[in-house]
């Protein structure tokens, strides 16, 4: 006999509770994103800052720009060194990743993660690290011409912020590249070897073309990613007077004779359209790609690699070489850097030791400050984009929502363009848009800029994993009853936290270290690191800073290693 | 001409064990099918001979050319080996027509320009794809695209064809077409070959001998009919379709025959060949069972379910305590039956 159990009926819920609040999320990610752009926009096309009366509508800020012939010379720079990047960069990540994921090179697994360094190490740090490597002051390149004499390179010129820049985004190639390779079948390759094809003919006739779409698309990425640079001229071109698109912007903002011309406006919007156009092209290309995708690869177990043979030693010791002297050897110099009052050649090191800078970092106000608001800001604004995106995401993709069409885009979006411009267009929204100074010259709009700029890259944690969540499970939850904040609260984000969580930390580590947004916005008292380091070196202060970017280099690596472990333990209790 | 020998193969990972002392021979121009469920080994053991896992022990040779030989340091590289082989997944590159796909190991082979042309049209008109040359893989349905794998397997007319579970990503009926379409093509070329799948019904239908594989062995190695007869062991019964077990006493019976004596059969069922224990297990499969109805000769029993399959009937018996599964042709009502297992319908199994 089977008892029945009476349980009410689930009450029917009304609707306006879920679309209120899945409208007020999405107002706010759209509304932060776009904002923005507007008063930019708007600015660009005046004749006088918007502060001051009197403008009217003109071209005047684009006249100006194209008047002057530093702008010109700028942007000759920044398309020579993203060109000169982009192909390196693509080259060497590609031929990375197949080393590290097809092959039976000797240490792939721990090269494939210390190739990632460059994306966790805080940019300024390697900068700063490569300075006094590398620079002209450098002590390699000090220990080259001082001491034997010999021809030196110089990384204060076009070649030499080249090599920098193809360090700092072979990563994004690397990753690319080699995602596409995990996604595609590996018989694929079996077939040619089947069919008699050695190692070469494997690659260049199989591995590479089929890469072909990864590597267009990364390489647009990159490009795009070089026109916006800003620390590389800043760091490294300003002994030689080499101006990039973003530091030509940067500088003439703040020496121009009015504060915030608006050709600087002119100069951003210009670049905003290059760059979006480039996006663009992009997503169109992507979705050329489905002939390259292959059909329904199985799990087919442990193959065995291509093989290297006789290359296989050597191949592994140039990986290794590369990663010396690109990250460890510069990571050595920064540490030193900040423990000596100045690194040459002249004087052996010991004599020169010096706890100066880290006493300055210790009880320098505005150093303090700086640290204090960019932990402040990675912590606490980490929390919230993410909590936010994660709730975006859901809207997105899984609701029935009128508008979610447009919260994906919006999420993407802030990464794509050129962090000076959003730094620029956030500067020009609180002036004009914002009351009183709620979030003008103070930590508040840094932090709010900061975080948009990145939302993306939670974003691009959360989803793929969102992806993986079958709807059913959404259609089982509902067909029990529940509601979809409900739905929301109780099956997708807990199911999401391990997702959320490398988001976090990736968010944390990303807004410790960048100040793109930020340059504009700073103001004495609202400091944030990176800002500082930028504002120090360039009144030629190196101990401090370097001791600054040891400091970001070890939170990194702190936090890395709390998300670690944090996130085994929430994947064991899944499990 | 090709013959692969395959003796003592072993491979485990880590602690697992997948390949636990696998030998075989294939002659030439037989179908040889590796059958068994997932993670038997089957798939390692063809990837082995095709190079792309490497045996911890063992030696694997086709003709006079030694493939593997773990003494002697012997693992010719996979593509020197000059095999066709057909993945599951099809493997076809993705950014290549299916022409050039059937060109490639001819263009690696140096064959000339024109010659390759007019090979590439055979091959393609021989799997009735004459048309297709240009198209990309995508554009193809999954039955064209595992003929085109096979085309391109064939292509350069290599000695020994391997098969990876080829139709396990085509319908059911597509399934079979295809199957009779692949064995008749296998003879009309004479190609030596090994295949690999987890269905029984492809196993028997195409194959010349196969081998069921559980646990990384070999349990039983015959043709169709012997293995699916004579199963020896009880794994193999079961995997080659529904099976009875009958455990008990054996005693010997007239002409070396045995005579098994079981709770449900105190009769004694008369099971083929000697066995030499007190105790043994024969296994019968349902259809040749007989179940009858109430009046005629056999065990009394009682028919607790029916489930009406088409060509046949499936019935739930109960004799005692014990259940049995018999199929017939015709329609018995619930309730009280007779059964009779004939002489010669069961075999002893381990």
């Amino acid at each position: 006999m089977v008892t029945t159990l009476e349980i009410p009926a689930a009450a029917r819920r009304p609707r306006a509770p879920a679309a209120l609040g899945q409208a007020l999320v999405s107002v706010l990610v759209v509304g932060l994103v776009a904002g923005p752009f507007i008063p930019l926009v708007y600015s660009s096309f005046r004749s006088k800052p918007v502060y001051l009366p009197g403008g009217v509508f003109s071209l005047g800020g684009y006249r100006t720009l194209f008047a002057d012939p530093a702008y010109w010379t700028a942007v000759r720079n920044t398309l020579l060194f993203a060109v000169g990047t982009t192909v390196l960069a693509v080259a060497g990540g590609t031929l990375l990743a197949i080393l590290c994921t097809r092959t039976n090179m000797p240490g792939r697994r721990a090269y494939g993660l210390l190739l990632m360094a460059p994306v966790v190490i805080p940019p300024l740090g390697l900068i700063v690290g490569w300075t006094a490597i590398y620079g002209q002051g450098g002590y390699l390149t000090q220990l080259l011409s001082r001491n034997l004499h010999l021809p030196v390179w110089n990384l204060a010129s076009i070649p030499g912020m080249t090599a920098f820049g193809t360090v700092v985004t072979l990563p994004v190639a690397y990753l690319t590249v080699r995602a596409s390779l995990s996604g595609t079948d590996a018989s694929l390759e079996d077939a040619a070897r089947s069919a008699g094809a050695g190692l070469l003919a494997v690659v260049r006739r199989i591995t590479i073309p089929m890469l072909r779409p990864a590597i267009l698309n990364c390489g647009i990425l990159i490009f795009a990613l070089c026109l916006e640079i800003l620390g590389i001229p800043l760091f490294l071109g300003g002994p030689s007077n080499i101006d990039f698109y973003a530091s030509y912007l940067y500088r003439s903002w703040n020496q121009g004779g009015t504060p915030d011309p608006p050709f600087v406006s002119a100069g951003a919007v210009l670049l905003l359209v290059v760059v979006s156009l480039l996006l663009v092209v992009r997503a169109r290309l992507s979705g050329a790609e489905q002939r390259f995708v292959a059909v329904g690869p199985r799990g087919g177990g442990a193959r065995r690699p291509l093989d290297l043979g006789r290359w296989r030693r050597p191949a592994s010791a140039c990986v290794g070489a590369f990663l010396t002297v690109t990250c460890l050897i510069p990571l050595l110099g920064l540490v030193l850097m900040s423990f000596v009052r100045v690194l040459t050649t002249l004087v052996a090191p010991w004599h020169l030791v010096t706890s100066d800078n880290w006493h300055a970092v210790a009880t320098d106000p505005a150093l303090r400050r700086s640290i204090t608001h960019s932990l402040l800001i990675a912590a606490g604004g980490g929390a919230v984009s993410v909590a936010l995106v994660a709730v975006a995401a859901l809207i997105a993709h899984r609701s029935r929502f009128p508008l979610r069409r447009l919260i994906a885009p919006a999420l993407i979006y802030p990464r794509a363009v050129p962090g000076v411009i959003l730094g620029i267009g956030f500067f020009w929204t609180y002036l004009m848009f914002t009351p009183g100074a709620l979030v003008r010259n103070n930590l508040w709009g840094e932090a709010i800029a900061l975080c948009v700029r990145n939302l993306t890259l939670a974003y691009v944690v959360i989803q793929p994993s969102l992806t993986r969540i079958g709807e059913e499970l959404d259609r089982a939850a509902r067909a029990a009853g529940a509601g979809w904040w409900h739905i929301a609260r109780r099956v997708l984000l807990p199911l999401l936290r391990p997702a959320l969580l490398a988001a976090f930390v990736l968010m944390f580590i990303t807004l410790l270290g960048d100040y793109d947004p930020v340059v504009f916005l700073q103001k004495p008292g609202t400091e944030i690191l990176g800002v500082t380091m930028l504002q120090y070196w360039s009144t030629g202060v190196q101990g401090p800073v370097a001791a600054l970017a040891v400091l970001q280099v070890v939170l990194v690596a702190v936090v890395l290693g709390l998300g670690a472990r944090a996130l085994r333990r929430v994947t064991v209790a899944d499990a | 001409m090709p013959e692969i020998r395959v003796l003592n193969l072993r491979k485990s990972f880590g602690t697992t064990t997948v390949l636990d002392g696998i030998g075989f021979t294939v002659h030439d121009k037989e179908f040889v099918t590796l059958l068994g469920p997932s993670g038997c080994g089957k798939t390692t053991t063809l990837m082995s001979i095709a190079g792309f896992q490497t045996p911890d022990e063992g030696v694997i040779a086709v003709g006079d050319e030694v493939f593997v030989d773990r003494r002697a340091g012997i693992d010719l590289p996979a593509e020197r080996r000059n095999l066709g082989i057909v993945f599951q997944s099809y493997a076809l590159w993705p950014h290549m027509t299916v022409a050039q796909n059937v060109a490639f190991p001819l263009s690696l082979r140096k064959v000339d320009k024109r010659a390759a042309r007019e090979r590439v049209a055979e091959v393609l008109d021989l799997v009735e794809l004459g048309a297709h040359g240009g198209r990309y893989p995508h554009q193809l349905s999954g039955g064209q695209q595992q003929r085109v794998a096979l085309a391109r397997a064939i292509a350069y007319s290599p000695k020994v064809l391997l098969l990876d579970e080829p139709f396990s990503n085509l319908d059911a009926k597509l399934r079979e077409r295809a199957r009779d379409w692949l064995k008749h093509l296998q003879l009309s070329l004479g190609l030596t070959t090994v295949f690999v799948t987890h269905d029984r019904d492809e196993a028997l239908a195409m194959s010349d001998r196969v081998l069921v594989m559980n646990n990384g062995r070999v349990l039983r190695d015959g043709t169709a009919e012997e293995v699916y007869h004579e199963p020896r062991a009880r794994f193999v019964a079961q995997f080659l379709g529904r099976c009875n077990f009958l455990t008990g006493r054996v005693e010997s019976g007239p002409d070396g025959t045995s005579l098994l004596r079981t709770p449900a059969f105190p009769e004694g069922i008369v099971v083929a060949g000697a066995h030499p224990g007190p105790e043994a297990t024969a296994a019968v499969r349902p259809h040749a069972v007989e179940l009858l109805g109430p009046d005629a000769d056999g065990v009394e029993a009682s028919v607790l379910e029916a489930a009406f399959l088409g060509d046949h009937y499936r019935y739930l018996v109960r004799i005692g305590e014990y259940r049995i599964e018999a199929h017939a042709p015709h329609r018995i009502a619930s309730g009280p039956a007779r059964l009779r297992i004939p002489p010669g319908a069961a075999v002893f199994v381990d």
